[in-house]
């Protein structure tokens, strides 16, 4: 019977170690999947982090524009995102300053227009030349004198124009001169325009007297490239 | 050969200068301004002692240029008519260049011309322009004995918030009486019953209007095409006037106990 009793007591207690033994070792290799799994995460929400930052960071405009008349104000200053494999659309986002001169106040434009350089011609040193660009755009004034839609007051339709969406279509060229990465801009362009807008090319589409001087618009400005 | 260079580089900056433009409604006047002003005392001054006054009426230019061309090139062929009056809508677009073209195609006329204000001129900033190129909105002037008041009754382009036509400026007028008036002749860019009339006053204006003397017809554009009403049934005619594009003009003749006019095809 004594012996019954150790051999229980013994046979318990060597269970009883080698169940704690087990369980030791499930435990380990639990928080070290724990652990991985921890880490996969963190991975995991890092990398859905940098990507949404990548995606709000491609919103970043990538150079800032000076732009001097252009039918869009007497100065502008704007930015903008270029894109397509050689960089040969653009997207720009001006705000244009528009004196008073006769009229009874300043005004602010906003112009929204979209550019295509297709081709660029590398020449001597840090410099290129890029013969065409096109651009169409559409130009807003902010002055309560102006509407997109008649009023109210009139009998639709009555004017059947909008005076105050201009639609704009230059070309022109542009010189480039590359200053590389450890400058503040990459690269700076300076650029003219020859255009015109809507309510011009409708007017000289019917007269003979309007000379192609009379409707077309010149534009000078300068692209600052950062990123 | 150089200097040929550099006449062809100022002659490139020149031509681009004139292309520079800041806003089509930017009303940044180039070349003359108010030219109703500089027009009425050569009107007065040619007209003066005269018995007789001829001249020609015609409005709505707005795009509308080669026809206004060849409606100048044709009266500085004749020799019969002391003045011009535009009825109104010199632009289409009340853009500022448009103000600028009419002007400079009318200003080749041999005779002195006045302006009126039409509706399509008020559009963006189209009166600011108008104001500075043409002058005042409502204006009279003397040809001879006969008095011409010019008034702006284009109502519902300021949206019936400022007082069109301005019966403060037509009592003025009446009030100052100009004693060798025997006949006054009313103009406007839109007469009584259109919709851009404010036709609420429409008769209290006709009504006004009779008390100047000698007041037999008023002249009106607008409707772009010949009209010849008695708008009040009191025999008081209203004589409008055709667009640029029809071609044609009316011929005013004025004497002083005879009215008459006929239409100028060109």
């Amino acid at each position: 019977m004594k012996w019954f009793i150790i051999n229980v007591i013994c046979g318990a207690c060597l269970l009883l170690a080698g169940m704690t033994a087990r369980a030791e070792g499930v435990d380990s290799v639990r928080t070290q999947r724990k652990a991985e799994r921890y880490e996969r995460r963190v991975a995991y929400f890092e990398k859905r982090r940098e990507k949404y930052q990548r995606g709000w960071e491609r919103l970043i405009p990538k150079y800032q524009i000076v732009q001097f008349a252009g039918s869009i104000g007497a100065v502008s200053v704007g930015t903008g995102w270029d894109y397509g494999k050689k960089g040969q659309w653009e997207t720009d986002f001006l705000l244009g300053y528009l004196p008073r001169f006769s009229s009874n106040e300043g005004k602010v434009t906003l112009t929204l227009r979209e550019n295509y350089i297709p081709w660029r011609v590398k020449l001597g040193g840090c410099w290129s030349y890029r013969p065409f660009s096109v651009s169409l755009g559409m130009n807003t004034v902010l002055d309560d004198e102006f509407w997109v839609k008649e009023p109210e007051r009139y009998p639709a339709p009555y004017y059947k124009f909008s005076t105050r969406v201009r639609f704009l279509l230059f070309v022109g060229q542009r010189f480039a001169v590359d200053l590389g990465e450890n400058h503040w801009c990459k690269r700076i362009s300076f650029y003219y325009e020859v255009g015109t807008c809507d309510l011009y090319l409708i007017s000289a589409f019917s007269n003979k007297w309007l000379r192609p001087n009379d409707i077309l618009s010149l534009s000078f400005g300068v692209k600052f490239q950062i990123l | 050969m150089e200097r040929k260079i550099w006449l062809i580089f100022v002659m490139a900056f020149l031509g681009a200068c004139d292309m520079i433009e800041y806003h089509p409604y930017d009303v940044r006047i180039h070349g003359e301004t108010d030219m109703n002003g500089k027009n009425i005392p050569r009107i007065e001054a040619a007209c003066a002692g005269k018995d007789t006054v001829r001249f020609a009426l015609m409005g709505d230019t707005q795009r509308f240029y080669d026809e206004t061309e060849d409606f100048v090139t044709h009266l500085n062929g004749r020799n019969d008519v002391d003045f011009v009056i535009h009825g109104g809508d010199v632009s289409d677009f009340g853009l500022t260049k448009e103000f600028e073209w009419v002007r400079d195609i009318m200003n080749k006329l041999d005779v002195p011309y006045v302006t009126l204000l039409g509706n399509h001129d008020v559009l963006g900033n189209g009166l600011d322009a108008f104001e500075e190129v043409f002058g005042a909105v409502n204006f009279d002037f003397m040809a001879g004995k006969n008095r011409f008041i010019c008034l702006n009754t284009n109502a519902l382009e300021f949206d019936y918030s400022h007082p069109i036509p301005d019966f403060k400026y037509v009592y003025s007028l009446l009030a100052d009486s100009v004693t060798e008036v025997s006949r006054t002749v009313p103009v406007m860019h839109v007469a009584p019953g259109d919709i851009e009339f404010n036709n609420n006053v429409s008769l209290v204006f006709h009504e006004l209007l009779k008390r100047f003397p000698g007041m037999e017809f008023c002249l009106h554009a607008h409707d772009h095409k010949l009209k010849e009403d008695d708008l009040f049934d009191d025999g008081i005619m209203y004589y409008g006037c055709s667009y640029m594009k029809d071609r044609n003009y009316l011929l005013f003749t004025l004497t002083p106990d005879w009215y008459g006019y006929e239409v100028v095809y060109y």
